[in-house]
């Protein structure tokens, strides 16, 4: 036993950017591969030394690259590529090529729609679905984008379907910008105060820019809607574990029970919780230089934050430390070590 | 001319990097130094979860402006917020104002519109520096590690070409240049002597280069390991150390392959997170000023 690390069929890795969620879930993954199942690691941006370590280019951006084989577990990589799934979507749901045509055509979609916010998150869930859904994986392994500031992804199909919900979208979609059907009085008042308002404000050209786009757009609104309903309910599917990635030390307990409480607020399972990054305590015959300490700082601050989190997190996960590799993992074999050491890391509680 | 003093005859400094590599800790830093040098500073924080106040050891904004030294002012704003300001500054009638910033159209605008959260930050501090009260002649930008710092940084120039023609497309144009002036806005880009966070950095050098002819002003490794002197005794916690010192070298090494420019190192320091820290590494950014 591990603490449950390798529970359910979707492990969705989250956390902070830069503390180490990446190569945690190609641990895992590895893992989870050696104990004989047929495995899939989803990633957004690995460093050079991981994709070396794990022999993935940018063809992993199409379709899954194998790792490894063992027995009758093997563990494939796929890298996440927003833009591309995007397109994909588009030419999946759209009713004819001409349609399509035209979304790929549309200004907004080509400059801007990767810009949209929410956007990238919703994409990385859409190719998680399509994936779980080949029925070629046990166990998927997802590794999240690095948002600090919100849980978009987990939102991100709620937001799908308000969207193409939305008032706004209904209003884009109205005939009467053609100058055609008959509208009662307060709409055409409310519909002309709205365009003197874009007028003088945003400009026009662009809000007749995004009403195109939406338009174009319209045929494909069911499919995106039912897609986004799908992900949502495996989301929260009993099956789904999200493993919380945080960092060592007081300072970054915030970032933890910030993601902590988004978790238990949408109703999303929570599985133990990782303290990464953790400073090795000193020998006792280590000396007094410098260097150690501030080893010793470094380890008191870290066993500080350990105990700070437990302290405010009243669940029942499990809080397992991870220690600080002195060098990242940078071949499959270290790598393979890493994923033994993290297996055995046994929870404080 | 050294790089903080080209730092303190600008406007604007926005600071960028990768999540965690200390970019919060860096605008205190900044600020502290160039305060200290005379220049009347606001630091903006947009991370909705303050921090930058606990670096500075003051109360937290909450959105106010909150005077954290001599010279030297915080404010955490939220583009939500300023956007709904600029809505009532330019809808006179409240009771309008009030139901356009209710609406949920409204709402997705804001979410939508691409570069509109962002522009509405850099705007506000575009204003703070004209006509702001208090007066400050340098604004230190602690930029959302979300994404690109360059996105931040394109978003009036995509803006201004989306809404041409509009009040919010001159805005944008506006702001635009101003950010384009090399004798009045500057960047400066956090890092970490590993791996992911020098790939980034060098990646943001590029695009900041392609997309708005940009070259950062300062580049400051954080969090250095120290090098492990002769008499420590070996052991695990002596390799430790080195393999850290040596991560740190490799990088550093491989950073400046690919970057001539100005670039400061800061140690790991035993200290906790706060006024202390900053006082310190403040100095020795000051003597290391390239």
């Amino acid at each position: 036993m591990s603490g449950g690390l390798l529970e359910g069929r979707l492990i969705v890795v989250v956390g902070a950017g830069g503390v180490g969620k990446t190569t945690l879930a190609a641990a895992l993954a590895l893992a989870s591969a050696k104990q004989g199942r047929r495995t899939l690691v989803m990633t957004f941006d690995p460093s050079l030394r991981l994709k070396d370590a794990l022999g993935v280019g940018a063809s992993a951006k199409d379709k899954p690259i194998r790792v490894i084989e063992d027995g009758p577990g093997f563990l494939d990589a796929a890298l996440l590529d927003a833009k591309r799934t995007f397109d994909r979507l588009i030419r999946t749901y759209a009713p004819d090529a001409a349609a399509a045509k035209r979304i790929f055509s549309n200004r907004f979609y080509r400059d801007m729609a990767g810009n949209l916010s929410g956007i990238l998150e919703y994409m990385a869930m859409e190719r998680l679905f399509e994936m779980q859904a080949s029925g070629r994986y046990d166990r998927v392994i997802l590794d999240t984008p690095p948002t600090t500031q919100a849980m978009e992804f987990l939102q991100a199909p709620d937001r799908m379907m308000n969207l193409v919900d939305s008032k706004a979208i209904r209003f884009a979609l109205d005939p009467w910008w053609d100058g055609k059907g008959k509208k009662s009085l307060a709409f055409r008042v409310v519909a002309k105060g709205a365009l003197e308002l874009s007028d003088r404000i945003i400009g026009r050209q662009f809000v007749l820019d995004v009403v195109e786009f939406i338009r174009a757009f319209a045929p494909l609104f069911e499919g995106f809607r039912s897609r986004a309903l799908e992900v949502r309910n495996l989301l929260l599917s009993s099956d789904t574990q999200f493993l919380l990635v945080a960092g060592p030390g007081a300072d970054r307990v915030p970032d933890a029970m910030f993601f902590l409480r988004k978790l238990a607020e949408t109703g999303h399972h929570l599985g133990p919780i990782l303290v990464n990054q953790m400073h090795p305590t000193p020998d006792p015959n280590a000396g007094k230089s410098p260097g150690m300490t501030l080893l010793h700082f470094l380890a008191e601050r870290d066993q500080r934050g350990l105990k700070l989190l437990s302290s405010l997190f009243p669940g029942a996960q499990a809080i397992i430390p991870v220690a600080l590799e002195p060098l990242p993992p940078a071949d499959l074999k270290s790598l393979g070590q890493f994923s033994e050491r993290l297996m055995k890391s046994k929870p404080i509680k | 001319m050294s790089a903080l003093a080209r730092l303190a005859e600008w406007q604007l400094l926005v600071v960028t990097g990768k999540g965690g590599v200390g970019k919060t800790t860096l605008t205190a830093v900044l600020g502290r130094l160039l305060a200290g040098r005379g220049k009347r500073v606001l630091l903006l924080e947009v991370d909705p979860r303050e921090s930058l106040h606990q670096v500075l050891g003051t109360d937290p904004s909450g959105g106010e402006i909150v005077q954290a030294g001599p010279r030297l002012f915080i404010q955490n704003l939220q583009p939500g917020a300023v956007i709904e300001e600029m809505v009532r500054d330019k809808v006179s009638i409240a009771y309008l104002a009030r139901k356009i910033t209710e609406s949920t159209a409204f709402h997705q605008f804001i979410e939508g519109a691409p570069g509109l959260k962002e522009t509405a930050l850099l705007g506000h501090a575009y204003r703070m520096l004209h006509s702001g009260r208090p007066k400050v002649d340098l604004v230190i930008l602690d930029a959302p590690a979300t994404g690109h710092g360059a996105t931040m940084l394109a978003a009036p120039g995509l803006l201004a070409k989306a809404a041409e023609g509009g009040q919010l497309g001159a805005l944008a144009a506006d702001l635009a240049a101003f950010l384009a002036d090399p004798s009045r806005c500057g960047v400066v880009l956090a890092t970490l002597a590993e791996e992911m966070p020098v790939q980034e950095t060098l990646e943001l050098i590029d695009l900041l280069q392609a997309r708005l002819g940009i070259r950062p002003a300062l580049i400051v490794a954080n969090g250095l390991y120290p090098s492990v002197d002769e008499p420590t005794p070996p052991g695990r916690s002596t390799d430790f150390l080195r393999a850290r010192h040596q991560l740190n070298e490799s990088e550093l090494a491989r950073l400046m392959e690919a970057w001539d420019g100005p670039l400061c190192h800061l140690p790991l320091l035993p200290l906790e997170r706060g006024p202390t820290l900053v006082a310190e590494l403040a100095r020795l950014l000051s003597e290391a000023d390239p």
